[in-house]
């Protein structure tokens, strides 16, 4: 009876040992502990067994099972191990190809610096203001202190499409506007587009846009507009990057001024892009002239305020490093995809 | 904490609806989280008169009443109380009436008698503890009357929210002193009586402070042979209305004065006090002290506790001790009137998760002033409603008095200055009077003040500007506006959406000129009425290829993309949005904005996993229909009536009737005009032209309806079918979804197929259906039932085969 126990335990091991995939587990399974198995008819023949014996040789029956159940669940995992090594194996991949980029395109790199523009100026409280490209002599000149036979009205080659009507040369059309419809405090931003009729070179576009800054109320000095555009400039550029303000003159603005911005690329020291002076010319600036306030029916004795433009296309390619303004507006997709 | 209508009345003449004053106390500081009418319950309930009562047999309690409250006829209620009895007024809840908020009166029958109605005790009706039996009222009570006018229950009750920096408004004095300050009249504090005096306290009581820094002051008052007993109902009905629960007089008398001042005193009893000593001292570690709540705690050497001789009777600031509690046998009391440190209490009520009405209000800082006006209101009180012989005298430890003297300066300037608005002086000094500062000195300069005892929080000349601020109203400071309202804040933000969903639809963004040669408008085959005719020219044009505004930024991303494609890169897509510029007919000119996309070539940059496929006129419609989601707009389409499309290969986009756009496959010849050959390419040319100005006009950001999220599942089925090709898609969904509007919530094409296997003539559709019933879950037999209605439809509108 050991014997006989003994003899199906040897060859349900040797059995196992040689068995690799689940499904021949599974059959080998009920060969060795199942229904038909020799196990099972050998618990058959208790009956068979003298009463007294019957105990013991139940006993052996069951652990002899128990221990093969033991070997099928060894066998079982590491049947498994195998499978799940195969299974990594198989899987391999090359990781050098290339990922899958979601489909998106790109805003264009004038649009990405009007809203950083934007935003730094809104994060400072301004509103932005709109206005129109083609304007009136009035918005474009007179209001802003350039009567007809000023000399300064020859300084931009103007658009016309009548006697009166012009495109824009400046955004601080929109100083008027504003003006016009609101009273003091103005706190405005107004990016937008101007015409002036140069030839489209590296540096010059008949059409090109600005940001103009107004502000309007009591008690704002040359210290604000100081003030505002260096906070802008260090926004735009970095914490490094100084501004200054020079003499200069524009009919609207009183004193007037033009600022400069320390080299981006070179930080002060000198290079090509600065003509080694150190400086990069920004736009204008100026405290707003009393003419202009007056021109609106504001009271130039309680409120004062300062105005400033800036090339928006001139900063793109400043932070963007971008020589020819042409590229701007040819709108070739290797460019646009650089910078998306 | 709660206060009453009726009690601020006693302090200040409110004539003001009790609605209008919820507004008020919000606006000056004291914010109404809830307004509760008191009695509204009580409504529900009879006075009634029990005419007959009868053992039940079989019960050893129940009996059977015949009860007159007021109706036509006696009505049957089966009683279990053992004080009812014929003749007795009670309280009765007839059938329907609702008890403690949710326990509802029925008919019902109790041992074989019917019982329509409840005799109520006090307990049930919540005016009292007392449980013992039903409530008995007047004999003289008028049958039929309704309880809360019998009882006079008519109060209305603020839940308010007190800010930490006002401890003087947790009483209803205090409130009402800022009432009185907000509608300028007058303050009427109860005034102390004048009484007997009988032996010298010190006769009684020793009385010593240990912990000055902890107890700031300490009042005792000793009054003997008092009557502890039930409280007089207008005492009750103050305490339940802010919620207290009435106890004794004594006790009664404590917390009114606790509500009433906003600062808590304590009585105990004179004869629990071992060696006729009362000390203030630090207790020691791990002492016990029972407190009034049935707990025992161990306390630690940073507790301040109020003993005797012998034991902790108290701990400060936060619970009396059982062992010195008022009982109905207490004859002698001492009365506690002191100040403990807002920090101690604060952390004794912390370390032991002990929370009182007392320590809530000591722990944000009471004045040691207020002690000697609440030892007076409740020698009054006790006198009044419980007898007594006041001893003479009071013991009275207060070592530091000048720390409640200050003094404030104000500059009526600075208040102009800080507010942005002026307030007459007449009004400033108003205010501040009636909140109890007094005036010292006054220049054209400078006011100076000593702030009352009770205002610990107002320290500096900005503390005073918030009072008169608060009390001038918020509301009535003028308005300054800094941003004009000069932003077009809609038009900002819709540009900006729109040009980040065309980018994350993968188009570039272009930027064009806005000259351009109006000579390209012939190419579009624009009639000559065409809007787009309406050119604004220069008079000194650089060139002739800039000499108009540009009124289409069509003609701009055909050039784009015939450059672009020029230069090897047959894959375009693109999209402006920009100005157009219109010459009106009166010579002014319009400026509108307009977004225009183009869509040529490969749909996505080639990827080594798929196969490339071209956009077609579906990846512009895709665009279309994701626009106007983002811009939450309902469309249609009508075929185009625009001529640079290929014919029946584009449509109009209609919004609320008008016209804004269109889309569809730019005609080959178009193309090959502006240099792009479709045919050599094998690409077409897609457009999309939108006129956001229009948009932003219809449009509504705000307008966005929350929808239920269905709690029952989906249920999915998809149905497949062939069909004459001329049927369109659109028309079989509609079909579909008439069948049930309500259950069939979406139908999407999920499949087109035709070729092999399908009859010439006909497409193989497959749609799959989303029903949803927003109450059940949807039964198979159900959704097989609808799929056959579906089925039938279809084969009688459209003569379809399944599949």
């Amino acid at each position: 009876m050991k014997d006989k126990l003994q003899q199906i335990i040897d060859k349900a091991e040797s059995e196992l040992n040689s068995i690799t995939t689940k499904p021949e587990l599974l059959n080998a399974k009920s060969r060795i502990i199942g229904k038909k198995s020799e196990l099972n008819s050998l618990m058959k023949n208790i009956k068979d067994v003298a009463p007294e014996d019957r105990r013991e040789f139940g006993q052996l029956i069951n652990e002899a099972k128990d221990y093969l159940q033991q070997l099928i669940d060894s066998r079982t995992q590491i049947i498994d191990e195998l499978i799940y090594n195969e299974q990594v194996a198989s899987s391999r991949i090359d990781l050098t190809m290339p990922g899958r980029r979601t489909v998106q395109g790109g805003l264009h790199p004038l649009t990405q610096i009007w809203r950083e523009v934007e935003d730094t100026f809104l994060s400072m409280g301004f509103e932005i203001a709109d206005g129109f490209d083609v304007e009136d002599e009035f918005h474009n000149f007179d209001a802003l202190n350039t009567p007809k036979d000023h000399p300064s009205r020859n300084l931009a080659d103007t658009f016309y499409v009548e006697d009166n009507i012009l495109l824009r040369t400046q955004t601080s059309t929109v100083q008027i506007r504003t003006m016009e419809n609101y009273q003091p405090p103005i706190r405005i931003i107004a990016p937008g587009r101007c015409y002036r009729n140069d030839k489209m070179d590296a540096s010059h576009s008949p059409v090109f846009h600005q940001v103009e800054a107004l502000v309007v109320d009591e008690n704002i000095s040359f210290a604000d507009l100081k003030d505002t555009l260096n906070i802008f400039v260090q926004t735009m550029f970095g914490q490094n990057i100084k501004s200054r303000i020079r003499p200069h003159f524009f009919p609207f603005t009183e004193p007037s001024a033009e600022i400069d911005i320390s080299c981006v690329s070179c930080g002060g020291s000198g290079c090509r892009i600065c003509k080694n002076s150190g400086w990069l010319e920004m736009g204008g600036a100026g405290m707003v002239d009393p003419a202009v306030l007056e021109s609106v029916g504001i009271d130039s004795e309680k409120y004062t305020g300062y105005a400033f433009g800036l090339g928006i296309d001139r900063i793109t390619m400043l932070k963007y490093n971008i020589p020819d303004m042409r590229i701007l507006f040819e709108n070739d997709l290797r460019f646009l995809k650089q910078y998306r | 904490m709660k206060i009453s209508y009726k009690w601020l009345k006693d302090y200040v003449n409110l004539d003001v609806d009790p609605k209008i004053l919820e507004d008020h106390l919000t606006f000056a500081g004291i914010e109404v989280e809830a307004i509760e009418h008191i009695g509204e319950d009580l409504k529900q309930f009879i006075v009634a008169e029990v005419l007959s009562a009868q053992k039940i047999e079989g019960s050893d309690h129940l009996q059977v009443c015949m009860v007159n409250d007021g109706g036509e006829e006696p009505v049957q209620v089966v009683c279990g109380a053992p004080n009812c009895r014929t003749g007795l007024k009670v309280a009765f809840a007839p059938v329907g009436s609702i008890i403690g908020g949710e326990f509802k009166i029925k008919k019902a029958k109790l041992k074989g008698y019917a019982s329509h109605g409840m005799i109520c005790s006090a307990k049930e009706l919540g005016i009292s503890e007392d449980h013992d039996g039903i409530m008995e009222l007047d004999t003289k009570a008028s049958i039929g009357q309704d309880l809360a006018s019998y009882l006079d229950f008519n109060d209305i009750v603020y839940d308010v929210e007190i800010t930490p920096n006002r401890p003087d408004l947790l009483g209803i004095i205090g409130v009402a002193r800022d009432l009185s300050a907000l509608y300028h009249k007058e303050l009427h504090l109860p005034q102390a009586k004048e009484w007997n005096t009988y032996d010298d306290v010190n006769d009684s009581l020793k009385l010593e402070i240990q912990n000055q820094d902890k107890c700031s002051r300490y009042l005792a008052t000793v009054i003997k042979n008092v009557e502890v007993k039930e409280s007089p109902d207008w005492l009750k009905k103050r305490l339940i209305a802010v919620e207290l629960r009435p106890i004794n007089n004594i006790v009664d008398i404590t917390n009114f004065i606790l509500m009433e001042t906003g600062h808590p005193i304590h009585a105990f009893d004179y004869d629990k006090l071992a060696g006729k000593k009362i000390i203030v001292r630090d207790a020691f570690e791990n002492e016990s002290f029972p407190a009034l709540n049935g707990e025992v705690y161990k306390l630690s050497q940073d507790d301040l506790v109020i003993a005797d001789g012998d034991k902790a009777i108290g701990l400060a600031g936060v619970m009396g001790g059982a062992n010195s509690e008022i009982t109905l046998n207490t004859q002698n009391i001492v009365i506690e009137s002191a100040c403990f440190n807002y920090a101690t209490v604060r952390r004794t009520s912390q370390r032991h998760k002990l929370f009182s009405d007392s320590s809530y209000r000591f722990e944000r800082g009471l004045s040691s002033e207020t002690p000697v006006f609440t030892k007076d209101r409740a020698i009054d009180l006790i006198l009044d409603l419980a007898g007594g012989q006041l001893q003479q005298g009071s013991l009275d430890v207060y070592p530091n008095p000048d720390l409640a003297k200050i003094e404030v300066e104000l500059r009526p300037a600075r208040v102009e200055l800080l507010l942005g608005a002026h307030i007459p002086l007449v009004e400033i000094k108003s205010y501040l009077k009636a909140l109890g500062l007094e005036l010292i000195t006054e220049s054209s300069e400078k006011i100076k003040y000593k702030i009352p005892h009770f205002r610990g929080d107002l320290l500096r000349e900005i503390d005073l500007i918030e009072e008169i601020v608060r009390l001038h109203g918020y509301n009535n400071i003028p308005v300054k506006t800094s941003p004009q309202g000069i932003m077009n804040h809609k038009h900002f933000r819709l540009e900006r959406k729109i040009k980040d969903l065309m980018v994350t639809a993968g188009l570039y963004e272009v930027i064009n000129l806005t000259l351009f040669d109006p000579d390209n408008l012939n190419k579009l085959r624009l009639s000559e009425d065409d809007f787009r005719r309406r050119l604004v020219e220069l008079k000194n044009p650089q060139s002739n290829v800039l000499r108009a505004m540009r009124t289409t930024l069509i003609t701009n991303l055909l050039n784009c993309t015939e450059y672009n494609i020029n230069r090897g890169n047959k894959d375009v897509r693109i999209f402006e949005l920009n100005k157009i510029i219109l010459n009106n007919s009166d010579k002014t000119t319009e400026e509108r904005k307009s977004l225009t996309a183009l869509l040529s070539g490969n749909r996505f940059d080639n990827y080594w996993k798929d196969k490339s496929t071209k956009c077609d006129f579906y990846d512009v419609k895709g665009i279309v229909e994701d626009l106007f989601t983002e811009v939450n707009l309902t469309i249609s389409y009508t075929p185009s009536q625009e001529k640079f499309y290929t014919e029946n290969h584009s449509l109009d986009i209609i919004c609320k009737k008008l016209k804004i756009g269109s889309f569809g496959q730019i005609d080959p010849k178009i193309a090959k005009s502006f240099n792009i050959d479709t045919v050599e390419l094998k690409q077409d040319v897609y457009i999309l032209d939108i006129d956001l100005t229009q948009i932003l006009e219809i449009m509504d950001f705000s307008k966005r309806d929350f929808q239920e999220i269905n709690k029952f599942p989906n249920v999915y089925r998809d149905i497949s079918f062939n069909v004459n090709s001329d049927i369109k898609v659109s028309d079989i969904i509609s079909t579909i979804e008439v069948v049930n509007k309500a259950v069939v919530k979406n139908v999407s094409l999920m499949d087109e197929y035709k070729g092999k296997n399908i009859p010439k003539g006909k497409r193989s559709l497959m749609f799959s259906l989303t029903l949803n019933s927003e109450n059940k879950t949807l039964t198979d037999k159900f959704t097989e039932q609808l799929m056959q209605k579906v089925i039938q439809s279809l084969e009688k509108n459209y003569n379809i085969e399944m599949r």
